[in-house]
């Protein structure tokens, strides 16, 4: 009996986002099917239903005529999936070989390990995989590129009927590159059906028949890849209608002087990034997941060490080595994931709002409890904050409102910052109050404030920035203005290898 | 509007409940001594032997409230007791300089123990658990594995000492007085608020400036110190300085601090609650003596205390934001 993967109709809602919407195709047997998008396209989330991670709300995965049901990872596994994610699962204080054989193995009397052939059987899979290491080296002691090889042994060993590989070259080198390929290609002429997640054109056309082109978590598009070209890909991912969200916004004209320039910033993740930043204007970060895009503004921000670079506020070069030393350079940030960096769940609108002025809003030696609420009113109001009230706890209030809460803390009569850093700002939030937050953004660089702004949604990235610097692999690799930048001239800038 | 919000707000508040189950408590051993319970003597008892626990309340609530955890502090606050006890005895120091000593000493350990927290990332638990023992043996060294008799005027007014008609020991006063003014720090002033931030998300704290590092060496020194205080009470109360001291004291702070509703997630509770939990704490073990419980069954009965409030603090805490 053929072997094939078929998904139909796949949908899944987040609170705000419809992640998956009637994903439908077939993977035959024997091909490698290319799942090609942006980021929050919906490609991880669709390769975590089929590994059981997520429940999809309709559809359902049929494979070689069987209806699967996947309930968790182990029915998966069953089901003959095996998925290998770019983070990798692997435990490290233990062996490649206990690490290869982690769901089963091999088994002598009484339950004992057999650790013989557990050693001989891994070492089987490395000389086949040519890797230059031993079956008892501990796993956290490998680098990356290996960690990845075991994760991949791992999934080869199972001999599962669906493989899907999440960006495996990210880590790898050339060289690991082509042993991986002729991996696959070997796998192929074993009829498995292959699932292969990459940014990379390049291999793309190398590897696979198919590709499926995800975008807003739709299906736009099936395409065999002989017949298609990287451009109309890239064509394919991004076309989508811009709508009127960003013609009605009431944006800044007037961009001033210099406020904030970085020259060479270089640490361990971003290499010689420089750029200015204007008074008044909206500097955008485009590039993919992984770009060095947050390591840079949080080197600007004192939060991250730089090993080379330099920093100048009005001309003036500064030593920024804490967040601290950064405000008081009238530098914000308002951090990437708001409930892990951003917010203090437990506590009050109002000690949120507070955080960073606690100094100015004392009487004596004591906060006033007046002057907080003078403060925090001031915010609710200013950024049209929707509470019953301040002392409301911040961790149940909505995503678009607690962003509000955040840039409230920012920009007040007691703080006024110069440069504020919005590192996605409308991230898991519902499109109404993204709207709210483009004209916020818009009224900061109104009121002569430098405003950087990182997002992987490139249309927002694009149609709110003034210019856009474009990142990849810790590289600033191009600079254009809104006028110059395409999605496709961004994306092609921010994929390149 | 915005005052019944404010009162509802009040009613919700665990310090609330907690008064509720005090009085219960109060109630039930009050009925079942006679009312023995309510003797003045008898409240004075109470107070009394909360006086060392109430420093090690206050050091532990605002590490909890940080989000770590001083294991050491028993076993400090012998070893300071014992350098008073040499001062003042041994090289004859005037009895103020002695506590000073021991305070030193309590400054130091706590520098370690942030040291190895934050420098070198050692799990609060484990480190101060080395603290722990390394002060526990040095009192042995230092103490000749004995007691060290103290003979000093000011020290044993201060231990012993009480004002109308011999009701009110002068201990409880500055425990009380300690107590208050660690409560208007805890709640009232920026240094108190930026406890409450780095233990609700120590990344937002550092993101708008806060120093959580800094914050720990604080709270670690302030820790040693006060449980330095506790080890010269006791020593001043009973005129020696013992190898054992306030050893066994060490979790009855971190007990009170918990039943007071301070939570281990960190980032809540308070000096308020803390109170009620350590006259909770002492309320309840005055209550078993008096009714004659077999003490074995009274360590069994202290641990089911802790263990409710351990439950209810879990079921608190769910659902309310992350527990870290």
């Amino acid at each position: 009996m053929e072997r094939y993967l078929e998904v139909n109709n796949i949908s899944k809602s987040f609170p705000g986002v419809k992640a998956l919407q009637n994903i439908s195709f077939r993977a035959e047997s024997g091909t490698v099917t290319a799942l090609l998008g942006e980021n929050g396209a919906g490609k991880s989330t669709l390769l975590k239903v089929l590994s059981g991670v997520l429940k999809p709300d309709e559809g359902t995965v049929v494979i070689s005529g069987k209806e699967v049901k996947v309930q968790d990872t182990h029915s998966a596994f069953e089901a003959g999936i095996s998925i290998i994610y770019q983070e990798r699962q692997l435990i490290p204080m233990m062996s490649v070989a206990e690490n290869i054989f982690l769901d089963d193995s091999p088994e002598k009397k009484f339950g004992f390990v057999d650790r013989r052939t557990l050693r001989a059987e891994t070492q089987k899979l490395l000389d086949k995989f040519q890797l230059p290491f031993g079956p008892d080296e501990l796993v956290g002691r490998l680098p990356v590129a290996y960690q990845q090889m075991v994760e991949i042994m791992k999934a080869y060993r199972r001999d599962a009927d669906i493989i899907a590989f999440d960006e495996p070259t990210a880590p790898l080198t050339e060289k690991e590159i082509r042993i991986l390929f002729s991996i696959i290609e070997e796998l192929k002429q074993q009829g498995k059906v292959i699932l292969y997640v990459s940014h990379r054109m390049n291999e793309i056309f190398e590897i696979t028949d198919r590709i499926v082109i995800f975008k807003d978590g739709q299906m736009v598009d099936v395409v065999n890849t002989a017949e298609t070209t990287e451009a109309a890909l890239i064509r394919a991912m991004v076309g989508r209608d811009i709508g009127d969200t960003y013609n009605k916004l009431d944006r800044n004209t007037v961009i001033g002087e210099v406020i904030l320039e970085a020259k060479g910033l270089t640490n361990d993740v971003i290499s010689d990034v420089s750029f200015q930043l204007h008074r008044g204007e909206v500097l955008g970060f485009a590039g993919l997941v992984g770009a060095g895009r947050t390591e840079t503004v949080r080197a600007v921000f004192g939060a991250d060490r730089i090993t080379s670079g330099e920093i100048l506020i009005h001309g003036e070069p500064v030593k920024i080595t804490s967040p601290k030393e950064a405000i008081a350079s009238r530098i914000a940030l308002c951090p990437e994931d708001r409930k892990e960096q951003g917010l203090i769940l437990k506590q009050t609108i109002r000690s949120n709002i507070s955080m960073p002025v606690l100094s100015k809003i004392k009487n004596g030696l004591l906060l006033s409890r007046k002057k907080e609420k003078a403060l925090a009113d001031e915010a609710v109001e200013k950024y049209d904050i929707r509470t019953p009230s301040i002392d409301k706890i911040a961790g149940e209030l909505s995503g678009g409102n607690q962003q509000k809460v955040i840039l409230g803390r920012w920009t007040s009569s007691l703080i006024d910052m110069d440069i504020l850093i919005l590192d996605e700002p409308t991230k898991g939030i519902d499109v109404g109050a993204k709207s709210e937050i483009y004209q916020t953004i818009c009224n900061l660089a109104k009121e002569g404030k430098g405003v950087i702004l990182i997002s992987s949604e490139l249309t927002e990235v694009i149609n709110l920035s003034d210019r856009i610097i474009v990142m990849h692999n810790g590289h600033v690799t191009g600079t254009m203005t809104r006028e110059e930048a395409t999605e496709e001239n961004v994306l092609a800038l921010a994929m390149q290898d | 509007m915005d005052k019944s919000h404010a009162l509802r707000r009040t009613f919700k508040r665990k310090e609330f409940s907690l008064i509720i189950v005090l009085i219960l408590v109060v109630i039930f051993f009050g009925i079942l001594t006679h009312g023995k319970f309510f003797k003045p003597l008898n409240i004075r008892n109470i107070l009394n032997a909360m006086v060392i626990v109430t420093f090690l309340t206050i050091g532990e609530g605002m590490l909890i409230i940080y989000g770590n955890i001083d294991l050491s502090a028993g076993t400090v606050g012998t070893l300071s007791a014992i350098v008073m006890a040499h001062s003042v005895m041994t090289f004859g120091l005037p009895w103020w300089v002695g506590i000073l000593m021991a305070v030193c000493m309590g400054l130091i350990t706590g520098c370690i123990s942030a040291t190895l927290i934050t420098r070198l990332h050692f799990q609060p638990f484990i480190a101060t658990l080395a603290m722990k023992s390394v002060c526990e043996g040095l009192a042995d060294v230092f103490g000749n594995a004995s007691a060290i008799k103290i003979e000093n005027k000011a020290l044993s007014w201060i231990g012993n000492f009480k004002f109308a008609n011999n009701v009110i020991p002068v201990a409880v006063i500055i425990a009380l007085l300690f107590m208050l003014i660690y409560g208007i720090i805890l709640a009232k002033t920026k240094f108190g608020r930026m406890i409450y931030l780095c233990g609700g998300n120590r990344q937002a704290a550092f993101l708008t400036g806060i120093n959580p590092v800094k914050m720990c060496y604080v709270l670690f020194m302030n820790m040693g110190a006060l449980a330095a205080l506790a080890g010269c009470m006791l020593a001043a109360r009973v005129s020696s300085a013992t190898v054992t001291g306030v050893n066994s004291n060490q979790f009855s702070g971190v007990t009170a601090a918990i039943l007071g509703g301070i939570s281990f997630g960190g980032g809540s509770g308070g000096m308020i609650g803390a109170f009620i939990g350590l006259l909770l704490l002492n309320v309840f073990n005055n209550g078993m003596t008096l009714i004659g419980l077999d003490p074995y069954w009274q360590t069994v009965a202290s641990g089911v205390l802790l263990l409710v409030a351990l439950i209810i603090d879990y079921y608190n805490t769910r659902g309310t934001g992350k527990r870290s």
